[in-house]
Parts: structure tokens; sequence; C-alpha cells
């Protein structure tokens, strides 16, 4: 089975991905592949270059130089087979405020060309699924912030993607709802789908991702299986201590956390 | 160990003073730095500098626009004190007074409505957000219209009377600050009500009643320009007692108030000059505070949407709207939902109806005189400032998207197929009102000529797709997100408002040049096949345009998602 998948084009594969903005370079020649069937975590401190790749690798936003390979086809952003086989949770959700939950997923649905029959029973599947289903009447504008992510979720996976993108998708999602999606995002990866996750929150990636890369001032500076990771950073440790198991956060300060200053001074007026 | 109170408090500016406090000037101060140093950022863009340009523009046209009125109302109040015509004063204070009101609603569209409650985390006090709220109108451009009138009407008269020039400032005084707070005072009130459900219904309802109203007047008063002088004697003696009524009854209200404290001191009759303005410092405590009222809830943080109520829990089974599974359906479907749910969208759209509504009556040869004949083109320029309304929205058909937008680049839909569905829905929207206007102005004019009807007709046929094409282009290289909810809360890029003014000025222009020549050669079923022509190259221009949109908008897409897709 794993031989097959070998065999199968990689989910996702980026070459020497740069994106410049003006004289900084936000993501400076990253390259990495994710498998299919892999739940992948992309990590990084604020303003690593997470959201910026996460972008150009949806078409939200053009890459200056290098290319993007998204199930074995090259990716732009006229490339609408391609964008049909992906789903998206971007930074701000992509929500229509001012249409309930329903006529959102069902202008969602429409968009991604699925029939009238479909978008009705799966919008209600999903509406019931992420209990929605009881707030029909009510505006996008007036869910309050896990509601939004919820039907943002939703409206990501409606047209059933193989590849999942995902930006910061447990943010202000309550505790219950998290361990539903996570259970959802799981059996989607089982059903041999593909998630590419990034989040701040990093006993999520631990619990959920089998791959991690992690992107520092816009270098890759990462990538590979959490194991991989945990022996690689092992290594550099001193006798007993490279021994423990540890933890993804002990992983990620060692990696990018080694460079950070110390504040320059205490601020002694604040109580 | 220290007392860090001491510290923490140290460096703040000391609370209270009220609306001239210290700290309400440190904040006035600080807000309008800040506002200062946004613009000097905004020239680091091309599009920012091209914003203080048109805005540059804007003010300048609204300030000419302003000084023509004021050396209109100076000239007027000159030629009543050297007449000696007191009696005539408070005419010109009512006309000052409508100009002042019906600006925000007629130009409700083209106008940024600041909105303040960015400043509710910071330590400010009710009577400082009360002070920024009248320093921030102060930028008005009804405030600098009716400034400049009542300017006017202080020149004309302390030419004439320098020793009434106290008298006059005080009542002009009083007369401004009573406009600037009923402006804002109608405009708070209306957005409340606005955003309410309830309250909208017994909008709509006035309005119907108003639009009947007024179609009761109508053949009244063509029967009376019809009727000669023995059926204007018949209406004048019924109307008199209600005009005389009306007379004694402006005295007590605002403008009158402001005209009779004038008239009165001319006419040395001091006690009776202060007893106008002291009536007119009870209308201004009471507008005051009525303002305060809906300022205090805004204060407070109350946030009004279109939340139905949370008792109903029943579910309904929502249906399609549109038939159709595509997206070109799932588009008009969004849009129509969008636009019945957006109050200030149909306020834009309805404020021009309004207007060709209420003076529609004015096309007629001398002015509203009831036996005036038609104004010949009376039919196309209603149509055409009624569609002014909607041009807001075609021209920035991207704005009501907000983080939507990113959905329009993450879909597997060509944005041309996105373009063209929001332009079908759009053209229709233009259809519909361009109709109802024409009936509006029929219903207040009268039937037009059957080739009027239809020249017009042709030049429709031509102005919507030159919208559309240019509004497809503005919409992609300048877009500005439109706040749904609240009135007061508009973004209105000033270039982009600007430029659609221009080019719908260029419309009317070219539909004013071909009415032009057909009327000087008598032959107006010219303008037919010119603008039938023309209609046929503005539709393969926005063909092209809608062909041209996918590179246009994938080049922009940074841009696009930066600006729509960002927090209200």
């Amino acid at each position: 089975m794993l031989f097959l998948l070998k065999m199968q084009n990689a989910a996702i594969q980026t070459h020497s991905l740069t994106r410049r903005f003006g004289e900084l370079t936000a993501v400076d020649d990253v390259s990495f592949t994710v498998a299919p069937g892999q739940f992948f975590g992309f990590l990084g401190p604020n303003g690593a270059g997470k959201s910026t790749t996460i972008k150009m690798l949806t078409g939200l936003l053009e890459p200056t130089s290098g290319s993007i390979e998204i199930l074995g086809q090259t990716f732009r952003a006229s490339s609408l087979e391609v964008k049909r086989q992906i789903g998206v949770v971007p930074e701000g959700m992509a929500l229509l405020g001012r249409l309930t939950a329903a006529e959102y997923l069902r202008f969602v649905g429409r968009m991604y060309g699925l029939d009238r029959e479909t978008v009705n029973r799966r919008t209600e599947e999903l509406l019931e699924f992420m209990q929605l289903a009881n707030e029909r009447k009510k505006l996008v504008t007036d869910f309050s912030h896990g509601m939004q992510k919820k039907l943002a979720l939703a409206a990501a996976v409606i047209h059933g993607p193989k590849i999942l993108f995902l930006d910061e998708p447990f943010e202000g999602v309550d505790a219950i709802a998290a361990g539903m999606l996570k259970a959802m995002l799981q059996g989607m990866i089982q059903r041999g789908a593909t998630v590419f996750l990034t989040t701040h929150v990093l006993e999520i990636v631990e619990r959920l991702c089998s791959h991690v890369a992690i992107i520092s001032k816009g270098r890759l500076v990462a990538n590979g299986s959490l194991e991989d990771l945990r022996a690689g950073v092992a290594s550099t440790l001193p006798g007993e201590e490279s021994s423990r198991k540890l933890t993804l956060e002990e992983i990620f300060l060692s990696i990018v956390g080694a460079g950070a200053e110390e504040p320059a001074q205490e601020l002694s007026w604040l109580t | 160990m220290a007392d860090l109170s001491a510290l923490n408090s140290a460096g703040t500016e000391p609370a209270g003073g009220g609306l001239l406090g210290a700290r309400t000037r440190a904040q006035c101060a600080s807000l309008l730095r800040m506002r200062w140093q946004m613009q000097s950022h905004a020239f680091r863009t091309t599009q920012g500098a091209m914003e203080f340009g048109a805005r540059l523009v804007s003010y300048l046209v609204y300030g000419a626009m302003g000084l023509g009125l004021g050396v209109g109302a100076g000239a007027v109040a000159y030629q009543l004190a050297a007449g000696n015509m007191w009696q005539f004063l408070p005419i010109e204070f009512w006309v000052v007074f409508f100009i002042w009101q019906m600006i925000p609603v007629a130009l409700a569209a083209f106008q940024e409505q600041f909105d303040l409650s960015f400043v509710l985390r910071f330590p400010v006090s009710f009577s400082a957000f009360y002070a920024l709220y009248l320093v921030f109108s102060l930028s008005d451009i009804s405030t600098i219209v009716g400034g400049l009138c009542s300017l006017g009407i202080l020149t004309g008269i302390a030419i004439v009377r320098p020793d009434l020039a106290l008298w006059v400032v005080a009542a002009l005084v009083a007369f401004g600050l009573f406009n600037l707070l009923l402006v804002r005072l109608i405009l708070a009130w209306v957005d409340r009500w606005l955003a309410q459900r309830r309250t909208r219904e017994i909008a709509s309802v006035v309005f119907l009643l108003l639009l009947l109203s007024l179609q009761l007047f109508n053949p009244a008063l063509y029967e009376h320009g019809r009727g000669g002088p023995r059926r204007m004697y018949w209406v004048m003696h019924h109307v008199q007692p209600y005009a005389e009524t009306l007379i004694t009854a402006q005295q007590w209200l605002p403008p009158g108030l402001a005209a009779r404290a004038i008239g009165t001191a001319a006419k040395d009759q001091p006690v009776k000059a202060l007893e106008s303005l002291s009536v007119f410092g009870l209308y201004l405590l009471a507008v005051g505070g009525l303002l305060g009222v809906r300022i205090r809830a805004d204060y407070r943080g109350e946030e009004l949407s279109e939340a139905p109520s949370r008792k109903e829990k029943t579910v309904e089974k929502q249906g399609w709207l549109l038939n159709g599974s595509g997206p070109i359906a799932a588009v008009l479907e969004k849009e129509l939902r969008t636009i019945l749910r957006s109050m200030p969208l149909l306020y834009a759209i309805g404020a021009p109806l309004f207007m060709v509504l209420i003076f529609g009556s004015m096309l007629r040869n001398g002015g509203s005189t009831p036996s005036g004949h038609i104004f010949v083109l009376a039919l196309p320029m209603c149509v055409g400032y009624a569609l002014l309304g909607s041009s807001q929205l075609v021209y920035n058909n991207l704005g009501t998207e907000g983080y939507g937008i990113q959905l329009l680049f993450l879909s597997p839909t060509p944005v041309r197929r996105v373009m063209l569905a929001k332009n079908l829905f759009h053209g229709v929207l233009f259809l519909l009102v361009a109709v109802f206007a024409g009936v509006l102005a029929i219903l207040r004019l009268g039937w037009p000529d059957g080739t009027m009807l239809l020249a017009t007709a042709a030049w429709i046929l031509f102005a919507l797709p030159a919208n559309l094409a240019v509004g497809n282009v503005l919409s992609i290289i300048m877009p500005h997100r439109t706040n749904l909810s609240r009135l007061k809360k508009q973004r209105v890029s000033a270039s982009s408002a600007l430029l659609s003014l221009f080019v719908q000025l260029i419309l009317l222009g070219v539909g004013g040049t071909v009415f032009g020549i057909a009327i000087y050669l008598h032959k107006m079923w010219i303008a037919v096949p010119v603008f039938t022509v023309l209609a046929f190259g503005a539709i393969v221009v926005w063909m092209r345009i809608l062909h041209n949109s996918d590179a246009m908008a994938n080049s922009r897409r940074d841009k696009l998602i930066s600006v729509l897709a960002r927090a209200e």
C-alpha cells in the first residue's frame, strides 16, 4: 500500500517558492513535498511566512518565483480543475456575512459546480454535523467566531476536496467542537485526503500531524516526520537530555527560538 | 515598596473638564493628527496620492458650489435688507435649511461617513465623544455649503445694515449649529431605524404615503394650471387660510426664528429678537439632546444588525431563490439576498428616486409654477439622475464581497463568469431603477412625447453597457469595501467616486449632445438610431472588458483581497 502511495504524484510539491513584497522577502526559496494522505503541519513564529505560503498554495497570491504542483499538475490562479480538488479555510474565512449558513453553503456548493440535489443534501448534513442547524435563520455576520470557523470548514469540504488547506482552523472553536473537527479531519485522512494545516497550537499538530515543516524568517528550517525532527533535535542535546522524548514545543523552540532576543529592558512602569 | 499607582497615572492628561477639558482637547488633537498622518502615509502609494487629489477636487467642486450658493444667498439678503423687506427673509432661511438638510440625502452614495466607534477602546468620556462627533461633522459637504450660504447672508445684510451684524451673527451661529446637529441627528436615527426590520417597514409605509400624497396634489395642480384665472382664484381662496396658518407657524420653527430674530432686531425690537433667539436655544437643546441619546447608544457600543429575533426558533425549509445550479445562478441569488438585507445599499439606490419624486416638478419651464410647460429633457434628466444611486453598486461591484472575495479566487469559477452574473444582476437593477424613475417623472410631469420616450429608452440601452464596462474596470482597479449594515460606516473611495461621477457626466454629456442636436434639428427621432449605434459600440467594449476580467482580477489579487477582506 505504501509503495502504491509513493508511486502516486505528490499531493503538494513546491520548488524554490519565493515571494517578495518590495524589499521584504516573505517566503524565500521554499521547497517541500506533501505525500497524498498525509496530515501535514506547517509551523512557524509570527511573521515567518506561513500565511503567505498557504496563500500561494491556494491561488490567493502569485509567487514571485518558483513553482507549485498540486496533485501532479502545475498550479496557477487560472488552474480551475486543480481548484476543484482543493478546499481552503483561509485566514479571513472567506464568509459572506449577509447570508445564512445554509445559503452560504449552497452558494459555495454551486460555485464548485455541484448539482442542486447534492448541494442541498450536503448542506443539511454539514449543518447538522457542525451543530449549526439550529442557527438556520441567523445571518453569518451574527455568528460567534467559533461558529464562523465551523461554517468556513463546512464550506471548505462541501465539494469533497482531495486536499484541505487549513489556516488556524481551531482558533476560537470550543473544546467540544474542536474534538469533533479533529475526528472529521482524521476520518478524511483515513479515506485518502491530504490535510495541510497551519496553527500556533502545537499540541494539535503533535496529536494530528504525521509530518511537520517549520518556517522561520521566510526560510524552511525543518521538514520531516515528527520522529525525524525529534531525533534531529535530540542529537544536539547533551547527555541524558538526548534520550528524553521531546515535545513538539521543545523541538519548535529549539529550532526557531534559539535566535530569539531577550527584551532590551524591563517595563518597570507596568504593574 | 514603592507606590506604583502614581507611576501609572504619570504623564496622562487630567480627566474631567467636559467638552472643553484638557483631555478632550488632547484626544481631539490626537485624532486629527492621526487623520493627518494617515493622509500623509497615503502618498506612499499612487492610489493614495490619487485619492488625495480626488478628495481635493471634490472639495473644490463642493466649495465652488457652496460659494455660488453663498453669493446668491448674499445677493438675496442684500436686496431684502436694502428694500427693508424683512418679511421675506424666512423664505431665504428655509431655502438654506432645505439645501443644508438635503445634501446628505442626495450625496449619500458619494460621501464618506465617518465612524468613531474605534475610539471607544480608549478612555474617551461621553462629552469628548460627542465633541469629536461634532468636530468631524465640520468637514461635511453640507456644513461647507450651508456655512458658505450663511456667510453670504451675513455679508449681504451687514453691507446694508452694519448695526445688525451682531444680531445676524448670533442668529446664524444658532442656525448653523442647529443644522449641523439636525443633519447628524437625521443620519444617526435613520441609520438606527433602517437597521431594524420593523422600523424599516414603517419607513417604507411613510415613503409610500408621501408618494401617494404628492400624487394627490398633482391632479389638483394640473387642473388649476388648465383652468385659467378663475380656477386659480378658487384654489387661492381655499388654500389661503392654510397658507396663513403655515406662515404663522413657521415663525416658531428654527429657520423662521432665525429670520424673525434678524427682522425684529432690524425694526428696533431687541426684546422680540432675544425672545426668538431664546426659543431657538430650546430647539438647540432638544436637537442636541436627541442626538445625544443616539450617540450615547453608540458610546455604549450598541451595534444593530439584521439579526432576527431570538424567539424565532421554527425551522423553515429555505428554498432556492433562483433556479439553476450553476455559478451564475448562485451569484445572482447571493447578490439579490445581499442587497435585500442591506439598508445602506437600498438607501443609496432609493435616495435619488426620492429626490426625483420631490423635485421632479422643478423641471417644468418656469420652475414649480404648475402652468409651466414640461421641460423637454425632463424625462432623461430624471432617469439619468436616478441612475446615479445604482452607479456606486455598478462601479464597485466587488465591494459587497468582504472576506468572501477570497472565495472568488479559491473556487474553480472563472472571475469573468462571476462578473457576468454581477453585471446581469446590476443590469436588471439599473433597468428597474430607470423604469421606476421614468414612471415617477411621468406621474409628476405628465406623459412625454412618444419619440422622447423611445429616445430615452435608446439612451438607457447605451448607458447600461457603458456603465457596466467602466464599472468592471473600476471595480477591479479601485475597489473599496462597502459596509452593508451601517450608513455611517461607509468607506467611499474619493477617487473612485469622482471617476464614476466623471464617467456619468460624460455619458450624460453624450446623451445631452445627441438630444441637443435632435432638438436643434427638430427631429427627435434622430436620437434613437444614434443611441442604438452607440449602444452597439458600448456592448462590444463591455464584452471585451468582461473577457479580460480574469487576467485583470488575477493580476490584482493581492490588492483586491487586502482592500476588501479586512475588518470593517
